[in-house]
């Protein structure tokens, strides 16, 4: 019952998905752009109604915790409350929810993609490089498997029987498409125009030897992170390969303690969940 | 007879006022901290409002541990154990895969 799938099958499907949301490279663009201001991110957000609902709303819970009783309806005060690098989180977030939720993945799926971000991200902040490309990357690395349940959603099931009795991911995938979810990942990522350093995350976050990227790295850690901290409570949750060379470049030493850095990964994870749902 | 104390790191929405602060909580932004708390302060309604003003996201939390050593050996064992199972098939013989695996047995037994 071997599919084999290629680029074209896979392209050609993408039409039959919701639309991928073009904030999320817009914003990523605006990370390497100096003149990229406040108001230029008042006009991204704006454009979406649900991303400005949400934005107002969290802006006005905090405007209430500080006991300012004026409700706030001016998006560029709101943004200016917050702060830039959190809208850019929360409008990354929210948008990317919106898309698997359309896309009709299990809320496992986008729970287990929030913990690899927030993970990804706190590697990122420890090793000082930007947390969006992280972010996104962590929040994307599964892509792969959305398109697989989507469109062949039997051969999914069966991989997932495979993998629960013990089978390695990635080979049952190749058994039963010829592919596995890191290949078609970087297939969508490429078609979605996403940054390289993304479209590499999502492909070699299963690598034993990912490429020597901070943005892969941060990935490829934070899944084995994720789910060596169980933050998904899914029962086939296995750590499987941790390269020491990823480990090296983001200047972790397993021997130091790790209790905060775990504790607020798995806080966040929760807290986010619910910020992005 | 003293009452020995454990850390959780709770979600701003999960803390509540009384609780104690078992790390400095800090919030930065554009890496300047611009709002801090000590360790050991009890909360009180004000200090959580200026966190959410400030969009804090968590808290580590010092609490009383009120399990007996049964309690608490069998539920370090069950995380082992769960550990041991999420591990199955990596090869932590390996100093990465090692290190992840202690660090994270380490972190349950706060």
């Amino acid at each position: 019952m071997t599919t084999h799938l290629t680029e074209h099958e896979i392209t050609e499907r993408v039409a039959l998905l919701p639309a991928f949301p073009s904030v999320v490279n817009d914003i990523l663009s605006t990370l390497d752009d100096d003149n990229a201001t406040l108001g230029a991110l008042t006009v991204l957000v704006a454009r979406d109604p649900l991303i400005t609902a949400r934005i107002l709303s969290i802006a006005n819970a905090a405007a209430l915790a500080g006991r300012n009783p004026r409700e706030l309806r001016d998006m560029q005060v709101a943004l200016s409350m917050i702060g830039l690098s959190r809208v850019r989180e929360i409008v990354l977030g929210i948008s990317l929810a919106e898309f698997s939720r359309e896309s009709r993945m299990s809320n496992y799926f986008w729970e287990h993609s929030v913990a690899v971000g927030v993970a990804a991200q706190e590697l990122a902040r420890r090793a000082h490089f930007p947390v969006d490309y992280a972010l996104v990357g962590g929040l994307l690395h599964d892509i792969g498997q959305l398109w697989m349940a989507r469109f062949y959603p039997l051969e999914f099931q069966m991989v997932r029987m495979a993998v629960a009795a013990g089978e390695e991911i990635l080979a049952a995938e190749r058994r039963y498409f010829g592919l596995d979810h890191c290949d078609v990942g970087r297939v969508l990522g490429t078609f979605w125009n996403l940054p390289a350093s993304v479209v590499a995350a999502i492909e070699h976050h299963h690598d034993a030897h990912p490429p020597a990227d901070k943005v892969v790295s941060a990935t490829h850690v934070a899944e084995a992170i994720a789910n060596a901290l169980d933050l998904s409570r899914q029962d086939e949750a296995r750590v499987t390969v941790l390269s020491e060379s990823a480990c090296a470049l983001l200047g972790l030493d397993w021997s130091e303690d790790m209790n905060y850095l775990f504790g607020k990964i798995e806080a966040r994870t929760r807290y986010l969940c619910q910020i992005f749902a | 007879m003293t009452t020995s104390k454990r850390l959780r790191y709770l979600p701003i929405s999960e803390v509540v006022a009384g609780m104690v602060l078992g790390a400095p909580l800090t919030i930065a932004e554009h890496g300047v901290t611009n709002f801090a708390l000590p360790a050991g302060l009890t909360l009180s309604d004000t200090n959580i409002r200026q966190i959410d003003l400030r969009h804090g996201e968590f808290a580590c939390i010092e609490e009383d541990d009120t399990r007996s050593d049964a309690e608490r050996n069998a539920e370090w064992a069950a995380a082992a154990a769960r550990l041991d199972r999420i591990f199955s098939t990596a090869d932590r013989t390996r100093p990465a895969v090692a290190g992840l695996y202690e660090a994270v047995l380490a972190y349950r037994k706060l």
